[in-house]
């Protein structure tokens, strides 16, 4: 009796059988080697099954299938809005990780050739005038935020009108209008961001509505504004709630209310 | 498993795995003997499967009861053709109208004109409600809140309004005309949100501030009542042609 493990599954064996080129024999060779520390072939068959699945005809859906498409067709771009918003949303992710190269939240007194510019300021306007296609840079975080916000009132909007949001589908109502409203803290807080006159007066109101809240106004105040008046402490504040909480709060949420709908299906009327 | 080899001799020759004595437990076994929360898990999920099981098989459907359609296929494919437009739009968008940047900040110097983003106009607008803040004449007329509180708390009832849609409006009916309460409540919102919106950036809107003040509270109402009264109209007519198709496909029993 060897010591050698020798059974069905004796791979090098059956590789020394088969009558392989090089290249074949040491493709085979490392996934073997790989296969049996990472088990791929698990992941390859996983592949192989998507592989089979999107060749496959695509099944009827509830409206075509009870010949309601004459009726619903012109309702379809409606029923995009939210993917369009997760959409929006990666690329303001992209274009503002690229812009996150170039800026910096400071308040200090920034470059001398615009009168009373901070830092902040500087690095923005350094990033429009400057930077290769930073004009453009900018312009698409913006543009890419207003539309997912617009998009996201929208599809909020749509859910309302269709019932969508009717019995199975309360938690994910719930969970959208947490979204609907971090969307905005994370429109709010990048607003302030360019830290000029409009950002700033912005930033006033937004103060003065945290120490209108009864009871925990002013802990609200210094939580996330950093003190009564406006200044440095601020914008770090705005600035790590926008590129560093608020993504990956965001983006959890938006898993989970994906994988809902996931699980749950599409809401047709009917 | 467990009893076919447990009264086996043990193997010798290092090539077997070593079978479980009697002592060790199977992973069912422990799963049954875990107590407290875990325990009642799985209790349930071994009870739903079982109810799920009888369901199917006492069940004489054919077709499946269709309350949704699958994400994948339909949906995506759909969706990705449209939202591909749409990221041409944002592109496009960008590259003709680029973002402002006005002056740097000077906390010495209010503008003329403060504004957040638009879509913060709506929140901006119910903070100055001031006017509607009633005053008690049991504190000698004044005000209980703060105006600028009073303006913090319509945010939090608007929204929670919003958030308890789901348990006020229950049953089937999905469309506006299935339900025509709640499509003008819809349509007074979004009238509403408008009007409030306008309210918010009244310096800026070219109509007497106090007309605009009033307009906010009488026209969403007034949309409101007309959607109503569209929708009931409609209704009977629409009605008809969809339970008579719903009722061609499956005849009730």
């Amino acid at each position: 009796m060897s010591i050698e493990r020798k059974d069905d599954h004796d791979h090098d064996a059956w590789i020394q059988e088969k009558d392989l080129t090089p290249v074949e024999q040491s493709f085979l060779t490392v996934l073997v080697w790989l296969d049996k520390r990472l088990r791929l072939v698990d992941y390859l068959e996983l592949l192989e099954t998507l592989y089979y699945r999107v060749n496959l005809q695509m099944p009827k859906s509830h409206t075509e299938q009870y010949n309601l498409d004459n009726k619903f067709w012109y309702w379809y771009p409606l029923y995009s809005l939210g993917f369009f918003s997760t959409v929006a949303y990666i690329v303001a992710a992209i274009s503002g990780a690229l812009l996150g190269f170039y800026y910096s939240p400071s308040a200090a007194a920034g470059s001398v050739d615009i009168e009373g510019a901070t830092v902040a300021y500087s690095t923005v306007a350094a990033i429009m005038t400057d930077l290769n296609f930073g004009f453009f840079l900018r312009s698409l975080h913006r543009w890419a935020a207003q539309v997912m916000t617009a998009a996201v009132f929208l599809h909020m909007l749509r859910v309302y009108f269709t019932g969508a949001y009717k019995e199975p589908r309360e938690v994910n109502w719930i969970i959208g209008i947490i979204l609907l409203s971090l969307t905005m803290v994370f429109g709010y807080t990048g607003y302030l961001l360019p830290w000029d006159q409009l950002a700033y007066w912005a930033g006033q109101i937004g103060v003065e509505m945290s120490l209108s809240i009864p009871l925990i106004g002013e802990w609200v105040a210094q939580l996330m504004f950093g003190g009564f008046s406006l200044g440095q402490a601020t914008l770090q504040r705005m600035y790590i709630l926008h590129v560093f909480l608020l993504p990956f709060i965001v983006t959890t949420v938006i898993a989970i209310h994906l994988a809902l709908v996931w699980m749950q299906g599409i809401a047709e009327p009917h | 498993m467990t009893d076919d080899n447990s009264d086996d001799t043990a193997r010798t020759d290092g090539t077997g795995i070593v079978p479980p004595d009697d002592e060790t437990p199977t992973w069912r076994e422990r799963k049954e003997r875990t107590t407290g929360l875990s325990r009642l898990t799985y209790e349930y999920f071994e009870r739903s499967r079982r109810e799920d099981q009888d369901l199917r098989e006492e069940s004489d459907y054919v077709e499946r009861d269709v309350l949704a359609f699958p994400v994948w296929p339909h949906e995506l494919i759909r969706n990705l053709a449209l939202t591909s437009f749409f990221v041409g739009m944002i592109f496009f968008l960008s590259a003709t109208l680029p973002p402002h940047l006005g002056a740097p900040a000077n906390p010495s110097q209010t503008p003329a004109v403060i504004l957040p983003d638009w879509y913060l106009y709506w929140s901006f607008g119910l903070l100055k409600l001031g006017p509607l803040n009633p005053d008690l004449a049991i504190i000698g007329g004044d005000k209980l809140l703060a105006d600028r509180t009073y303006g913090v708390l319509a945010n939090v009832v608007v929204v929670g309004f919003i958030a308890i849609v789901p348990f006020l409006n229950k049953g089937s009916a999905r469309r506006p005309v299935e339900q025509p309460f709640w499509a003008a409540i819809g349509v007074m919102g979004v009238v509403f949100a408008v009007f409030i919106s306008a309210l918010s950036i009244k310096n800026l809107v070219p109509m007497d501030p106090h007309l605009l003040f009033d307009l906010t509270f009488l026209v969403p109402p007034l949309a409101g009542g007309m959607a109503y009264a569209i929708l009931k109209t409609m209704r009977e007519g629409y009605m008809y042609d969809l339970n008579r198709r719903y009722y061609k496909l499956r005849p009730p029993k």
